[in-house]
């Protein structure tokens, strides 16, 4: 029972992006599904932030999460995540083609063929909300071996953010907490200006990396052998449907959807290490991760909140993730994503915290960086 | 092809040539995870293949890379058999050097 409760209660995202996609594809106002789910989480996020659990062993030490299972699923959300691109597509191609508002049938489930300007809107923020969602999955089997990274680096394609993958494992794990890592936000930088700066500047440290690499080889940057390059063919599949299904509107779509996921993403690495500093040389430790380790953002983000102990220990699998002291914020993800949309509100949330933060947890060269950042 | 469905993995030994250390490599474990388990002293820090601090030169036996070790690892480095402890699959017995803090288990 307990096994299967713990491998369980990771499977919120793959269910409720198959509801979205379910809406998407039933039509008229159940493509909102998507949005109103959000909304939902944020709600249940809110509700259970004392909530906080630790990771389940048994009196031997050993983890009840399976492998194989949690693999296999983290594997089914690539094609559940192409089957979400494809049905807003399929949606896309009935609003530019006017087909007809009809009722139909497939496989027992009744859906509305057309779609309107609106629910096409509908439609889009659905997808790209859970496609950014999604993308925990990419960041997860971005630390696992070779089909493993490769199916992050698909996954990641679908967002067109497959530099993420490399630049993730080379730059973020080894350069968190300082300047060198663009993933990590500095103290008064808001997540608008940090979701551009740390996109392009994680694309820009892929390229570098691979530049570097083919040199190395002896070998051209226009090769086969080039990741950064390759990475971004796997996302012309996505365009491609795009632009067929409806044109200018498609691209759009596609662009919408990007933008949301990509956003998602980076607000989660804004969040996960906002303001905290890290000497240049000393080795990674809890407190340059800010852990969100509620109930419900556990579950849902498959534990990617159990930031400190991830990054000291970033080969081992979710379900072992523990709570580890790092500093926390207290609330989930859900609830702090709705105030870091509003920058005053988070750095006035995170003031108290940080300051917390440079009095107990900062070394004194720590402290002397932050005296000298100030910003708080 | 895919790890999930290779069940012929076994357990391995590797053997630290310049300090006379032996020790077992379970099955699914990586060769840093393994040595740590030990109380081997094994120098590293990121754990995820990015910082290059466990690297070590393979004198014989086979291992498996799980990722590409030649974005850290120098040229010559790969030239010269060192590999990535953090990042390294075991195929069979091994015999490696490598610089450990202590040439001794920590008790």
């Amino acid at each position: 029972m307990k096994t299967f409760y713990v491998n369980a209660r990771y499977l919120i995202v793959p269910l409720m992006t198959v509801a979205t996609i379910l809406g998407i594809f039933v039509g008229n106002n159940f493509v909102w599904l998507g949005v109103i789910l959000f909304g939902f989480n944020t709600i249940i996020d809110t509700l259970t932030k004392d909530i906080h659990l630790r990771a389940d062993f048994d009196e031997s030490g050993n983890s009840y999460g399976i492998k194989k299972f949690q693999y296999a699923v983290m594997y089914f959300m690539l094609p559940t995540f192409v089957l979400l691109q494809v049905i807003l597509a399929w949606r896309i191609f009935q609003y530019t083609s006017s087909t007809p508002f009809e009722f139909y049938s497939l496989l027992g489930i009744g859906y509305q063929s057309g779609i309107s300007g609106l629910n096409l809107i509908g439609a889009t923020l659905s997808a790209g909300l859970w496609a950014g969602l999604g993308i925990i999955y990419g960041h997860e089997l971005s630390h696992n071996r070779k089909e493993g990274f490769f199916i992050s680096r698909l996954i990641m394609s679908l967002s067109g953010a497959s530099h993420f993958t490399y630049a993730h494992v080379y730059n973020h794990h080894l350069d968190l907490g300082h300047e060198d890592d663009p993933a990590t936000a500095p103290r008064g930088r808001n997540v608008y200006h940090h979701a551009w700066l740390s996109h392009v500047g994680q694309s820009k440290y892929s390229f570098d990396l691979e530049r570097d690499k083919l040199k190395k080889h002896k070998k051209s940057f226009f090769s086969l052998s080039n990741k950064w390059i390759i990475g971004y063919l796997y996302s012309l599949p996505s365009i491609i449907l795009f632009v067929w299904a409806g044109g200018i509107v498609g691209i759009l779509s596609l662009l919408v959807v990007w933008v949301i996921s990509n956003f998602l993403l980076e607000a989660l690495n804004f969040m996960g290490h906002y303001g905290l500093i890290r000497e240049h040389g000393k080795p990674v430790e809890h407190r340059h991760s800010w852990d969100n380790d509620n109930l419900f953002t556990s579950w849902f983000f498959i534990e990617i909140g159990r930031q400190g102990d991830h990054h000291v220990r970033g080969e081992t699998y979710f379900w072992e993730l523990d709570d580890v002291d790092a500093p926390n914020y207290g609330i989930g993800y859900f609830s702090l994503f709705v105030l870091t949309l509003i920058p005053p509100l988070f750095r006035s949330f995170t003031k108290k915290l940080l300051e917390d933060w440079d009095q107990n947890k900062a070394t004194e060269a720590e402290r002397k960086i932050a005296a000298q950042i100030g910003n708080l | 092809m895919f790890n999930l469905f290779n069940k012929k993995r076994k357990d391995f030994t590797a053997r630290v040539n310049n300090s006379g250390i032996e020790f077992s490599i379970k099955k699914g474990k990586n060769l840093l995870t393994a040595a740590l388990e030990e109380n081997i002293q094994w120098p590293h820090k990121c754990r995820v293949g990015s910082c290059g601090s466990c690297k070590y030169k393979l004198i014989k036996g086979k291992i498996s890379p799980d990722i590409d070790f030649s974005y850290v690892l120098s040229f010559e480095e790969l030239n010269d058999g060192y590999a990535l402890a953090c990042q390294s699959s075991l195929r069979s017995d091994i015999e490696i050097e490598v610089t450990l803090k202590n040439n001794r288990r920590e008790k």
